[in-house]
Formats: C-alpha cells, structure tokens, sequence
C-alpha cells in the first residue's frame, strides 16, 4: 500500500482518496508521515493567500513552508478561533461584520452582506449558503457557538456501506447546522429502511438562532440591560423545553417498545440513551424483546451529564447491542472526518487523510513521539476540510498510540479515555479580580 | 502532561512536590498525607492529614482573644509585621521560596508583595481601621452601656466571632489584611488557602508564634488547605455551630460552592470578583504635557501587581476622535510595556486570549492594536468593549463621544474607577454608585486606598463581629 501514497500527484489528493480504500487503516504512520507532510503543505501553499487568519499566522512565526509536523504547529488554529468574533455583532446584528468575520476564515470570500436584509442569524446563515458557505454552529457547553464555515466541496459522513434495512431512531435533540444535516442524510440514505420511518427525537430542533438567543440574553443580563419581563419569558420557554426534553423520554421509550421486532439503528448522546434506556427497563422490557441484530451509534461524550458508572453496558444491554454493532466516531465540530471505534481494542482508528499531532497541554509545542502511546492535546490536520483552514487544536487530553492495533491494523490510534482539558481543571484559585459572569446566573 | 496509564513511554520524569504545612490553633502540622496540584504553574504540593477537630474551638470556651485589651493586640501585630520585613526570618525567606514555583507573579514581585503587605500591620493604621469600622471602638474590649429614649438600659458587646476565611491566591496581601482584621474583631479564624497560594498564610502565622508560640493570638488562628468545594470538608465545618461567619473572597464557583451551606446563623461575608476601569476625559489632549501624564497614571493604574489584582484598570474610556483614542492607545502600550519590562514580567498570553486578539488584529477597521500577542504589553483599541477580560498586561482603550457615554458600561461588578481630570470626578459618581462601582480614584491612584475606607460597599469588621445586647432595665424616674 506504501506504493499508492508515494506514487507522484497531489498528495491531499492521494490521500483523501483513500476514503475508498478498505484498507484504509492499514497504513503505519511512518508510511503516511512524507505524503501527510506534503500534504499539509500544499494545503498551506494553496491557502496562504487566501485565508487572512493563516496568512497572519505564517508571518507571526515566519514560516514559508511546511517541511516537518513541527512547521505546522505555529498554523494550527485553536478551536476558540471559530468563536472569536465579538459577541456584540449578534447583539447588535450587525450581520455584515460577523461576515467579515467569516471572512478572516474562510477559504473562499464571503460576499459583502446588506444587514437591512436579512433578518436573524438563522437567516443570516441561509444566505451565506446561497452563495455556497455552510456554517456550522457548535452548541459550545457554555457561552458563545462556534461557527464554522465550510464548502459544498466537503463531503460529510464516514463513507459506511450498509444494507438499507434498519429503522432509524434518533434518542437525541440534534443541532440544525448543515454538518449535523449531511451526516444525517447520509446516514439516512445508507442505513434507514425505505418500508419503515425513521423516529425524530420529539423535541424542537436546535437552530442556531436558538443558541444564539441565550448569548445574546446573557450579555444583556450582565450589562444590566434585561428587563425582568424578558427574563420571565426566557424562564417561561426553558421551562417549556425542559417539559418537552422530559416527555421525550416516555413518548420515545413507547415508540422503541412498539418497535422492538424491527432491525433497528439507534442514535444519540450518553445522556438520552440512558434515559431512554431505563423508561423501556422501567416498563418491563429489555434485551431479550429487542432485534438480536440492532445497531448503536452514540456521539461526543458526556458532556457533563452524571450517570452511573455502567451507563454504556446497561444502553447495550436494554437494546440488545452486540459489540460488532456499536458505531462510535471519535470526532469533533472542528473536523470533517470522524474517527471510527474499533471492534476489538477500545481504540479509535485515524484514517490517513488526518494527520494527528499531539501538543503539551497549553497547545504550542508538538511533543516527541515514537512508536509507543502517548498522552497529550489532541491538534489534527484535517486534510478533507476545504471551507477552512484544516489544522485545529481541540481541547481534549488523548493518548495516541503510533503503533499497530490489537484488531491488526497497523495505523495509528486513540485510546478511548478522551477526556476535556476544561474537565480537568476544576481548581479552587480564586482571586479577588473577576468579571460580570460571576453575577449572572441562571441563563447559560 | 501526565504519564499514560500503561503500555506507552513515560513522557514526562516525575514532577517536584513542595510541602506546604498547616497550622493549626498555635501549632505547626507538617506531613504529606496528600497532594494537591497548583493551576498556574502545574505544580504538585502536599499537605498533611486535615484533622476537622482540631479545626474548630468549641463554643463551650470563650474566645481565647475576648479579653485580651485591642491595645495590645496590635502591638502583637506590628510585632510581627516588624520580623516579616526582617532579612533573616526564615518562615517569610522559605515561603517566598516555595512560592515562586507555584505563582504566576516573578520572584521580585512577590518579595515586594510581602513588604508591602506588611506594612499594614502599622499602628496609626490599625487603629484608623478600627475606628472607620465602629462608631465606638471600646465596643470590642468592653460592653458598653446604652439608654434608650424610653430609659431602657442595656450594655452592647462587639462579641469575638468565629470566622472561615476563604482566601483568594492573587496577592499575598489579602493573607496579612485577613489574619489582621481576624485578630482586631478577636475573632478564632480559620483560613482556609489557595492552591495558587498555600504558604504565606502559614508563614505569617509562624513568625507569629516565634514572638509567642501560647499568645491568645496564636492559638486564635489556623490556616488549612483543601481543594474549594470538597464536600468532605465543607459540608462538616461549614455549620454555624463552628462558626458564624464564612468570609468569602471571589465569585463563580468558589462562592456557589460556599452559598449552599448558607443558613440561619451562617453567614457570607463576601469580598466579590471586581472588574477596575479607568476613564480620561477630552482635557487629557489638551497638550502634550497633559497625554502624556494621563497615559502615565493610567498605565500605573493597569499594572498594579501587574494587573492580577481587582484594582488593576482593564479598560480605559477614552473621550475623544478616534485619532486621540489611537495617540493614547500608543503613548499607554509603550507605558504598560515599559512597567512590564522593568518587572521582569515576561509572562505569555494563553493560547485562547491570543486567538481572540489575534482575531481583532484581522477585523482592523473597528479594532486596532498596539503591541503584539508576545506577553510584553498590550492595548486595544475599540468602539466598544472587548468581550474577554484583559489580563496579562492588557488595556482595552475604548473609544467614546462623551464619558457620559461610558457610564452604560458601568455595572456590579465594576470596583475602582480611576478618573481624569480630577475635577470631573464630583459629576459622575452619583451615576457611578447607581450603576454598582463602589469606589472612585484620580487616575493613577488605583493602588492605594484611603485607610479604614469602605470595601465592597460594606464596612467588613462591623460585619464580621457577633453584635449582642445584654439588656438590663428600664431606669426608673
């Protein structure tokens, strides 16, 4: 396999085309590092000119070139820089600037916009998507969303071939943000039975706007400008949602129980799939009811939620899920390509298009690593992301091991003991400086 | 960077422990029983076994301070502020030591903290805070006899209460002022102290119990650490039948965690997260002479300890054109620069704030900046204020048409506001009051304070006592 990605062309090309490959994880990293190398530079060659964040970045560190994994550490971009626009532009919807904004990302110019037209910030993405921007939102634990701008170009999803022959439920309340969209279509047109419906979570979508809202209304609470009548109405429609995210719980536990002969594909968080799981014990039902052949796909982590340290075997347990049949991607809003769960070794495998690089914990120097597992911040270079700069440095703690998987394939790998720097901290400095958040409370 | 959990290379060698010992009612406990870690700098100390008894004075016994005369109280004070300046006391020379690998603030800065510090255990100063606090003072030696207009008698006591003090870890400062107010109410404290700072407190107390290791003083106080928010700790001592009073500095986290534990006969004294600004009037472009002066005072008023503190100025409201907001800007960046230097403060931004100035640097045509993200100094310049707070020798300059104009920006968590001209001061502080600060200087004046002033909008030694009435009669006419 070392011939294909030695062999002469564009390297991003030979490798992003890999996606294809069923041995695209056979490849050890000492085989990928010269077309890996290559390819991170011929992204900056090509976008160094065109994305302004980049073009700064190279000139604070006076790089030219990307000659070694070290040289493109200066030009990764943290994931915070999607949420660095000033939060006064969606106060103030001020559209065109949170555009010029975009712009200092994005690969491709984002048009001018005409403010007066346009009327919120959902609408504000549905116009960038006319002109072939897609932005993604992040639904970030606190505070403001990142938005992440990305092309037509990039096709979303892990390229799973499977029989259309299951029913989809979704156990999660999914952000509408066009990456969240295509990875569900995506799914959808590979996995979902075309003689059953596929099961919405029954609550409203997440929309950006709605993400927004509660930024906005944060801002105004700490600069003293909210009213007590706003703040009754925001309650009044969290309470709502809270109402609606509960009785979720019951409707969808009834409607998987109804379900249960059928080959089913279940989705969702942690969090929702506990809760899911414990209404259909609650009523009597458990593995022995459910399609010996159903499928799981559970997203992110914890995200903070508290549940009992079995959590994972009692969702596989209610739904009787086989391992060979539980999806999990390590991934993240910042990247394109997900990481797939390996069968065998509570591991993660990289494909080849995305090139990992492991930093010290406050994310500026790429540690030494050989063949052997290492700890550290997790950065990639996401070679298939072509709206925006590809290098981002997360802010999770990973261990990578660098050498051959217990499951045989011989590329690199992450340990599923991810965890979040922010997690982590949890200090008691405390001091007598501080900021307005600290007399917020209740809106986050 | 930890080590992975098996199978991998060890990537980092083993880290250096620091001891940090407790002090407990008179007494030193050392050991390393466990070990905690240090945010800013990554550093791992240990501590011995917190023993929750010996933490608490039973209300069964008086507090040892009650009759011991204020007068000598504070002779015992300025005692010990006298041998924490000295050269060979060893207690201060070894904290300094420790903590200059566990604080974010160079070694120079920290040693001057601790002079300085030590110069409010000064007796013209500590009886100036006494009598700024209590309408009559005598009320903490003596019960002091009242009448009502009905003739009713009655004789009220600033009673010795019992105090936690969580402590905050930014200025060594805070240590010095807090076991001096404790010991001025004659309070039995307990200090309860930062990972960011878990020495001065006890070496304070040492060199306190070196004059006189059975002194009231000293067996009044102890000074512990554990992680802020461990409900195996906080849930048994935080209890009004241990103490009366919980004296809390910061907010977030490290008060929510307090706030829960709140109840009849427990109380916050809360010293709140603050946010310093400054504002300079039109009357700074006067002449050059006059720029040059407000961009001097107010790059003093941003470094205070070099901007870790709640008095250090974050943003500057510029009245003028841009044009001016942009002179200034430049003349306060090689200010703040200059200050950083001569400190020795070479500390870089993190990876986050760098981004969000990065950032500003792109959107040019509303922001512009002065300095660069390398950690030496730098201001911003804007319409309105940035979102993050400016830390790390940072000054957000913003621009306004009137300082009427920045008065929205005020807010309740706004303390310091430092002022130029002077003269202007009197039209703004009815509407800085109303929008929450709490305290307004001369620009350039942040730093120091007025001796027994108000803080936090609140007297504290008038709050920290046990207020009790003995009651006695009416007089019969």
């Amino acid at each position: 396999m070392a011939a294909v990605i030695e062999s002469v062309g564009s390297a991003v090309e030979r490798l992003t085309r890999l996606v294809d490959a069923p041995d695209r994880y056979n490849h050890t990293p000492a085989e990928l590092r010269a077309a890996q190398v290559a390819a991170m530079n011929e992204r900056f060659q090509d976008r160094v000119g065109r994305i302004k964040v980049l073009a700064h970045r190279a000139q604070e560190a006076g790089i030219s070139q990307v000659r070694s994994l070290e040289d493109v550490v200066p030009l990764l971009l943290p994931h915070t820089a999607y949420k660095s626009y000033p939060e006064s532009f969606l106060m103030e919807e001020r559209w065109d600037r949170l555009g010029k904004w975009l712009d200092t990302i994005a690969t491709y110019r984002v048009p001018p916009q005409d403010r007066t037209r346009i009327r919120d910030v959902d609408d504000w993405i549905a116009k960038l998507q006319q002109s072939g921007h897609y932005v993604s939102c992040s639904s970030g634990t606190t505070g403001k969303s990142a938005m992440l701008v990305a092309s037509k170009a990039n096709a979303w999803g892990s390229g799973v071939k499977l029989a259309r022959d299951r029913r989809m439920f979704g156990l999660a309340p999914v952000a509408t943000v066009p990456r969240n969209e295509a990875t569900g279509e995506a799914y959808t047109a590979v996995l979902q039975d075309p003689n059953s419906r596929r099961f919405h979570y029954p609550v409203p979508p997440i929309t950006v706007g709605s993400l927004t809202q509660m930024v906005v209304l944060r801002k105004r609470m700490a600069e003293g400008t909210a009213t007590p009548n706003e703040l009754a109405d925001f309650e009044r429609i969290s309470a709502e949602r809270a109402k609606a995210v509960e009785d979720a719980v019951g409707i969808t536990a009834q409607a998987i129980i109804e379900a249960r002969r059928d080959k089913l594909h279940i989705t969702g968080l942690w969090a929702g799939l506990y809760n899911v799981a414990k209404a259909v014990r609650d009523l009597g039902y458990a593995a022995k009811d459910f399609n010996p052949e159903n499928s799981i796909y559970v997203g992110g982590g914890l995200k903070r939620a508290r549940l009992p340290d079995n959590y994972r075997e009692f969702v596989y347990e209610t739904f009787n899920i086989q391992p060979e049949r539980n999806y999990q991607n390590y991934s993240m809003q910042e990247l394109h390509s997900g990481m797939p769960r390996c069968q065998q070794g509570n591991r993660y495998h990289i494909p080849p298009w995305v090139v990992p690089l492991l930093l010290d914990k406050s994310g500026d120097a790429l540690l030494p690593t050989g063949a052997g597992e290492y700890e550290g911040r997790a950065a990639f270079f996401d070679l298939s992301v072509d709206g925006r700069w590809g290098g981002v440095i997360s802010g999770d703690r990973i261990s990578i091991d660098f050498r051959p998987c217990a499951c045989g394939a011989k590329g690199a790998s992450v340990r599923d003991n991810i965890v979040r720097y922010a997690d982590l901290e949890g200090d008691d400095k405390i001091g007598c400086a501080g900021t307005v958040d600290a007399y917020v409370r209740g809106v986050s | 960077m930890n080590a992975v959990p098996s199978g991998g290379q060890r990537v980092v060698a083993a880290e250096t422990v620091v001891s940090a010992p407790f002090f407990l009612r008179g007494e030193l406990v050392e050991g390393s029983d466990a070990t905690h870690r240090s945010r800013d700098l990554g550093v791992t100390f240990a501590t011995p076994k917190l023993d929750l008894s010996r933490a608490v004075h039973p209300r069964t016994e008086v507090p040892p301070l009650l009759n011991v005369p204020l007068a000598e109280i504070i002779e015992f004070l300025v005692e010990t502020g006298r041998r924490m300046t000295a050269p060979n006391n060893p207690f201060i020379r070894d904290c300094i030591d420790r903590m200059s690998s566990t604080h974010i603030l160079p070694r120079a800065v920290l040693e001057g903290q601790v002079q300085g510090a030590a110069a409010y255990l000064d007796q013209r100063l500590l009886n100036a805070v006494v009598e700024q606090n209590f309408p009559d003072p005598r009320a903490l030696d003596q019960w002091i006899p009242k009448q009502d207009y009905t003739g009713r008698k009655s004789f009220v006591r600033a009673f010795a209460p019992r105090l936690v003090h969580v402590l905050p870890g930014n200025s060594p400062g805070v240590a010095v002022k807090s076991i001096a107010q404790g010991a001025l109410v004659k309070a039995i404290n307990l200090f309860k102290m930062s990972s960011s700072d878990p020495f001065t407190t006890v070496a304070i107390l040492r060199t306190m119990a070196d004059i006189d290791p059975r002194h009231p003083i000293v067996r009044s106080m102890s000074a512990v650490y554990w992680r802020g928010g461990d409900d195996k700790v906080e849930q048994v001592l935080y209890r009004p039948q241990y103490f009366d009073k919980i004296v809390a500095w910061g907010g977030g986290d490290a008060i929510n965690n307090v706030v829960k534990y709140l109840g009849p006969g427990f109380q916050l004294v809360s010293f709140d997260p603050k946010t310093s600004i400054s504002m300079v009037g039109r009357q700074a472009f006067d002449t050059t002479e006059s720029l040059d002066r407000a961009a001097e005072l107010a790059s003093a008023d941003v470094m205070v300890l070099n901007q870790e503190a709640c008095v250090a100025s974050r943003f500057v409201y510029v009245e003028g054109s841009q044009a001016d907001a942009d002179r200034f800007s430049e003349k306060l960046q090689q200010r703040i620069a200059a200050r950083a230097a001569a400190s020795g403060d070479v500390r870089p931004l993190d990876m986050e704030l760098r981004e969000q100035v990065n950032t500003l640097m792109m959107l040019d045509d509303e922001y512009r900046v002065y300095g660069k993200t390398d950690g030496k100094g730098l201001v911003i310049r804007s319409d309105e204020p940035v979102d993050f707070h400016p830390i790390n020798k940072i000054a957000n300059v913003v621009r306004v048409d009137s300082l009427d104009d920045a008065m929205k920006y005020v807010n309740v968590a706004t303390q310091t506001v430092g002022f130029y001209p002077f003269e202007r001061m009197p039209d703004y502080r009815d509407r800085l009051a109303s929008g929450g600060a709490q305290r307004i200087v001369r620009l350039g004046e942040a730093g120091p304070s007025t001796i027994g002033n108000p803080h936090d909008a609140m007297y504290p030694l008038h709050r920290f006592v046990h207020w009790m009435a003995h009651e006695d009669g009416t007089v019969t006419s």
